[in-house]
């Protein structure tokens, strides 16, 4: 029954959460550093509205003591779980981290405001790959934050193949030895890298194309989990998996049998940038923030809790050797010129969904 | 939960019937604000979201369409849904096989007794039911505790997989649902008449025919609201499901939650819902005929 409200519920959220604390006093007490910083807005709020595990809570608490402005952090597990709530309720989220697909549909839809970057000088710091990307050409709406891949991670106590391809991981003899992603979009994009269909081209044509290679795959898959493959994989449940570039290097740093494999055929980079949304309140508390996040040691910081892909270079000179060259969280320059980012399939994904159900269930 | 409520005063007898006055409407404001508030506004909700369509990212366009309905209809959401049902109907059977002794062996305990095994059995609510099923995990892994305790005492000789299969699914459900069986069957066993048993005996039934015609249709109502309280949350659970079946197969609850998500289409997603709803209808008005016969 209450799995059954939480569904009804589900239908029913993005109602305005409380409003930020109006009943707060607007002058909070000043902190040494405060009269140095760049002026907020006068309202001393700040919403975010960001992943779980992505932004840690000490890095929030290091910038309501430097700027003394009181920080709500409220969280979500999927890009589609943020939508729905900025669809529904709105006026509430001062910055939110969308991936780049999302950002691309954000501004076609005008939902974004433009970041002054004159309040950001720490973009100086990010890499140039990671600037000007296709989604959002000259970073007029958004600023990166973290980057990543997905790639393959071998048990080599239980795996001694040499394991290259996508197609070396889907084989007949790691049968139910196997976790991947819990996402559809994801699985379809590795058919299709393993099919040299660009991932983006998600036509119907080609959606007919990769179901026999998914219908052959999806069968001999054990376990599939989003949010945190890598449990199957520690407690020796499977061999084998396809997993979050973070996970992988973290599976990486806590035991040696684990082996992080770059598919061949090409993987997918995925970008979380720091956007404002059209409705924000505290548009320059928000910009303090992007700019706060990007200062090397902080942003270092954020890489020892959540080693991904770092694209603020200031801070990847600040990270033990060890953390650099994690082959999960970095990959090569090679490895990355062969990476694709996701662009915006729009209604295309509810077909995608269809597809990967209906070979789950099969 | 309503279910046992109503089993009980058609025991005690439902021939009272008067209007309520102004003193109960008011005693009753609570509860009948809640119920609108948190089961008829969001059903409303649901069935209009059900008949809209979603465009772009995530805008709701209401145009009143059946499509989502016609769509729900096809043979991948059907399949999805009849694993649901056999998930739910396996654990009823189990809860009722398991539970039903262990609540009759609790309802005719002594007074002191009793205290002590129903407080066994609440106990695993003092903690949430995600730590519960994350210590599942541990135990049944493959370097897990089972498996450890297996191989030492060299019953197998290798690790087995027990979790992320059906199996471990279903026993994850059984697990957490089997004290919603104990518990009504055990109101129903405490209430049983002791001369109504003595009675089959001195009328020459054996122990065998007083418990089957005398002793489970004094306690069925216990037993149907117990099924019910089962089935119905098993249906639309997926944590347990995910967690300890690996997510495969899907089940109806995890691909409703999907189409909120990442499948981009509230509207489908609702329509679904829906459906789970009907089932729910169905089998309360099942249970309700059977009661009235």
């Amino acid at each position: 029954m209450i799995a059954f409200l939480a569904v009804l519920a589900l239908a029913n959220c993005g109602k305005a959460p409380q409003p930020p604390t109006a009943s707060q006093p607007a002058t909070p007490t000043p902190t040494p550093t405060q009269a140095a910083e760049p002026a907020g807005d006068a309202d001393k709020n700040l919403n975010i509205f960001c992943w779980s595990e992505y932004i840690p809570q000490a890095i929030v608490d290091a910038f309501t003591k430097e700027t003394g402005i009181k920080v709500s952090v409220e969280t979500y597990a999927s890009n589609e779980e943020m939508l729905a709530k900025l669809f529904a309720g709105g006026g509430t989220y001062d910055l939110i981290q969308p991936s780049e697909y999302v950002i691309e549909g954000l501004i076609k839809e005008n939902m974004l405001t433009p970041i002054d970057r004159q309040a950001i000088p720490n973009m100086k710091n990010i890499a140039p790959e990671f600037t000007s990307m296709s989604f959002d050409p000259g970073n007029k709406y958004s600023i990166p934050y973290m980057a990543g891949t997905v790639g393959i991670v071998v048990n080599t106590e239980l795996v001694q193949d040499d394991i290259k391809t996508y197609n070396d991981v889907f084989q007949e003899k790691f049968r139910k030895n196997i976790v991947v992603l819990d996402d559809a979009r994801e699985i379809v994009s590795w058919g299709f890298e393993s099919m040299g269909i660009p991932i983006n081209e998600v036509s119907d044509e080609n959606l007919e194309k990769v179901r026999p290679v998914l219908e052959k795959w999806l069968p001999l898959v054990k376990v599939f989990d989003s949010d945190s493959p890598k449990t199957a994989l520690l407690n020796g449940d499977v061999a084998l998996g396809v997993v979050w570039a973070g996970e992988g290097a973290i599976l990486l740093n806590e035991d040696k049998k684990f082996k992080w494999v770059v598919p061949a055929e090409g993987a997918h980079l995925f970008v979380d940038s720091l956007a404002i949304p059209k409705s924000a309140k505290h548009v320059k508390n928000a910009e303090l923030f992007i700019n706060f996040i990007l200062r090397p040691d902080i942003s270092a910081k954020v890489s020892e809790a959540f080693p991904y892909l770092n694209p603020n270079v200031a801070a990847r000179e600040l990270l033990t050797p060890a953390q650099r060259n994690n082959p999960a969280s970095f990959p090569t320059a090679d490895q990355l010129a062969n990476m694709q980012t996701f662009k915006d399939i729009g209604e295309q994904a509810t077909k995608i969904d269809e597809l990967v159900t209906s070979l789950k269930a099969q | 939960m309503a279910a046992g409520a109503t089993a009980t005063s058609l025991q005690t007898g439902a021939a009272f019937r008067r209007r309520p006055g102004f003193p109960a409407w008011l005693v009753l404001t609570p509860l009948l604000v809640w119920l609108i508030l948190f089961v008829i506004v969001p059903t409303v909700v649901l069935i209009v979201l059900s008949l809209g369509e979603q465009k772009g990212l995530g805008t709701i366009h209401f145009t009143f369409t059946l499509k989502n309905y016609a769509r729900a209809f096809d043979w991948t959401w059907l399949k999805v849904l009849l694993i649901s049902v056999n998930y739910a109907l396996l654990t009823t059977i189990i809860c009722t096989i398991v539970g039903y002794p262990a609540a009759y062996f609790i309802g005719r305990s002594s007074e002191r007794m009793r205290n002590i095994l129903l407080t066994l059995v609440m106990i695993p609510f003092w903690t949430s039911f995600l730590i519960r099923t994350y210590a599942w995990i541990t135990i049944l892994s493959k370097e897990g505790l089972l498996n450890a305790f297996l191989v030492s005492a060299k019953i197998i000789p290798d690790p087995i997989g027990i979790l992320y299969t059906p199996f471990a699914s279903v026993l994850g459900l059984v697990y957490n649902y089997l004290p919603f069986m104990i518990l009504p069957i055990y109101t129903s066993v405490e209430r049983l008449d002791n001369a109504l048993i003595e009675a089959a005996y001195d009328l020459g039934a054996g122990p065998l025919r007083a418990f089957s015609q005398v002793i489970i249709p004094l306690t069925q109502p216990g037993i149907v609201a117990g099924a019910l309280l089962v089935f119905i949350p098993s249906i639309a659970m997926f944590a347990i499901t995910n967690l300890m079946g690996g997510g495969d197969p899907p089940t109806i609850g995890d691909v409703i939650h999907k189409q909120f998500t990442s499948g981009r289409n509230q509207p489908f997603g609702a329509a679904l819902g829906c459906l789970l709803l009907l089932i729910f209808f169905f089998s309360l008005w099942v249970t309700r005929r059977q009661r009235a016969e």
